[in-house]
């Protein structure tokens, strides 16, 4: 079983020469996440999601405070969906794909052309990047986390670079797919809608990068993002973004 | 061009990944399964790719498609070339003609006598260069690669050397002549020297900025993957810096020779230089303009028939138009 276990996590930026100035992206953040559950963490822009997201795959060390990321006592392997696509412009589509395995055999190759045939690309497998829309793209990056068989399932706002409609079909299909392979995933969004439509927990963050809320989304899959049910939890998420922000604003006022 | 959205779906059966099960065997149950799945998946729309070949010159009437070839387009620089020569020809008594350089170089190739003393030498010379230049690359652009990506992938390096790197880039090729001359004499050593020490830093500078150009989110990426050493460095270091790599290698072949000849010219008693220099002296201009069209001719026909490909092969991944003035204005 998967856990991410994070404890007093704080990432403080140093100054640099255009912006001379600390930048806290995470202030202490707690929060352990176990098993096959979907946790969306939710904020605004500069909230810190990114720096949270990186901290766990890894990429960035912390300031202070710890990142346990485990599958069964050892280090677990990631599927990183990162908020750009993050494709070798140099390799076609499937030679990226098979840059994250280790070796490449014919199973690996098959394995590849499985998973974007899932996100529906197995045609364009001999295209470089730069002859996909952006929006294909970022499903090479999907059918790539995926690839690996991660323990745990990081997505950085993984259907922000496309249009509405094909995003929309993306998220049923993350969705559905989540429901089969049941990945312990970490989803970072700035819609309220996509969270609470993919989520079994709600993690919010308010700028600074502090956890004010988690709330759990009790609803059942799959879901659908016109359903009243979601839409009455929606609302209630948006209700404590704005009474946290009005706490802030009447704390600035004071203080 | 077929239309990916009007293609039938593929069947399950062939994308499946774990069919390495034995036939009849029944599968053992996977918890994380996807495949089960598969007959879903085909609901997703194929987005359609659209028509990737160049978008073509149909629009044209003939006589503008014909003039929009690209060897007609050669074929008529070819022509103005020829044009301006013999200009000059009739212009100044000082400019060989056409008919005069070629019959010259005609004797040089038969062997024929030039009158006196003086007989043909063709094949001597023109190998003995080719084999010089030959050397020098196969030293100076592996010698260039190594140091680009340790230049490229170590600060401490980078610290170490840039600079001398940078020197040696600006130091003109006659430079090298009188230096290599200085050291070696008058052997084959002073040449093949020269094109090695103008290779290296081309290929050097290229390399480096390759490597240095490759994106950081991408490393960040092979990271987060925990990818292998092996792909890092092939797919990730090399693919990344084989474009200007190129470039480098392209400069290397095209200075490397400029340097031969200028080498040959001061310091050397066989070569394409030193023939040119030969005629130059003796005042036999047509020899002299037809050993340095000869050298000029070598080198456009490698750049182009080889150089240029490989080039674009290595940069075929970018897929990114060209602008053309003439195409946005309906010329
Ligand atoms: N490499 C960096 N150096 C300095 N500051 C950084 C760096 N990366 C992020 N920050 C700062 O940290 C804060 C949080 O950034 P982060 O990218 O984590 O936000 P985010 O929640 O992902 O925002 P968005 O929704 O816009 O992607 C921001 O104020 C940002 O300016
Ligand atoms: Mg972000």
């Amino acid at each position: 079983m998967a856990t991410v276990l994070i404890e007093n996590l704080t990432k403080i930026y140093p100054p640099t020469i255009t912006y001379p100035h600390r930048v806290q992206a995470l202030g202490g953040v707690n929060m352990s996440v176990t098993g096959n559950v979907f946790v969306a963490v939710l904020g605004p822009s500069g909230s810190g999601k990114t720096t949270l997201l990186n901290i766990v795959a890894g990429v960035e060390t912390p300031t202070s405070g710890s990142v346990r990321a485990v599958q069964d006592g050892v280090p677990a392997q990631v599927g990183y969906v990162f908020q750009e696509p993050r494709l070798l412009p140099w390799r076609t589509v499937l030679n990226n794909m098979l840059y994250v395995q280790d070796r490449k055999s014919d199973r690996s190759r098959r394995e590849a052309e499985f998973y974007l045939t899932m996100v529906g690309l197995n045609e364009v497998a001999h295209l470089y990047p730069s002859q996909l829309s952006a929006g294909m793209q970022q499903r090479v990056g999907i059918a790539r986390a995926f690839l690996v068989n991660p323990d745990i399932l990081l997505m950085d706002e993984p259907f922000s670079h496309m249009d509405a409609l094909t995003g929309r079909s993306l998220r049923e299909y993350l969705q559905r797919v989540w429901l089969h392979t049941r990945k312990t995933a970490l989803f970072v969004t700035h819609d309220v809608s996509e969270a609470v439509e993919l989520a079994d927990r709600i993690v919010m963050l308010r700028p600074g990068g502090v956890v004010f809320d988690d709330i759990p989304v009790n609803l059942p899959r799959p879901r659908h993002p016109d359903d009243p049910a979601v839409r009455a939890v929606e609302g209630e998420v948006l209700r404590r973004f704005d009474s946290m922000e009005a706490a802030v604003r009447f704390g600035a006022q004071a203080g | 061009m077929t239309d990916v959205a009007q293609r039938p779906p593929a069947p399950p059966g062939p994308n499946d990944p774990y069919g390495q099960v034995p036939r009849g065997a029944p599968a053992p149950p996977r918890p994380n399964d996807p495949t089960t799945f598969a007959s879903g998946f085909q609901e997703l729309p194929t987005l359609p790719v659209g028509d990737l070949r160049p978008a073509g010159d149909a629009g044209y009437s003939a006589p503008r498609r014909a003039l929009r070839r690209p060897w007609v387009v050669q074929l008529i620089a070819f022509a103005i070339l020829l044009a301006v020569w013999q200009y000059l020809t009739v212009a100044s008594d000082r400019v060989p003609s056409i008919e005069k350089v070629v019959s010259f170089m005609w004797t040089e190739v038969t062997g024929g006598s030039h009158g006196g003393m003086l007989v043909g030498e063709f094949w001597g010379p023109l190998g003995l260069s080719l084999q010089r230049y030959a050397i020098g690359l196969a030293i100076g652009i592996p010698a260039g690669a190594v140091l680009g990506l340790a230049l490229g992938t170590s600060s401490w390096v980078r610290g170490l050397l840039n600079d001398t790197t940078l020197v040696l880039l600006a130091l003109p090729a006659v430079v090298w002549a009188f230096l290599a001359s200085l050291w070696f004499g008058l052997t084959s050593t002073a040449p093949i020297v020269a094109v090695v020490l103008t290779a290296i830093p081309f290929v050097a500078i290229n390399f480096s900025s390759g490597v240095r150009s490759i994106d950081p989110a991408l490393m960040e990426m092979s990271k987060a993957y925990q990818v292998s050493r092996r792909n890092q460095v092939v797919d990730l270091l090399l693919g990344g810096t084989l474009p200007n790599a190129f470039t480098g290698v392209r400069l290397a072949f095209t200075t490397g020779w400029n340097s031969l000849l200028i080498v040959e010219w001061f310091s050397a008693t066989a070569g394409v230089g030193w023939r040119a220099r030969l005629w130059y002296d003796a005042l036999r201009y047509a020899g002299f303009v037809g050993w340095i069209l000869l050298f000029v001719l070598l080198i456009t026909l490698l750049d182009r028939l080889v150089l240029r490909r490989l080039e674009r092969h290595a940069f075929q991944w970018n897929q990114k138009p060209t602008l053309s003035f003439a195409e946005d204005w309906g010329m």
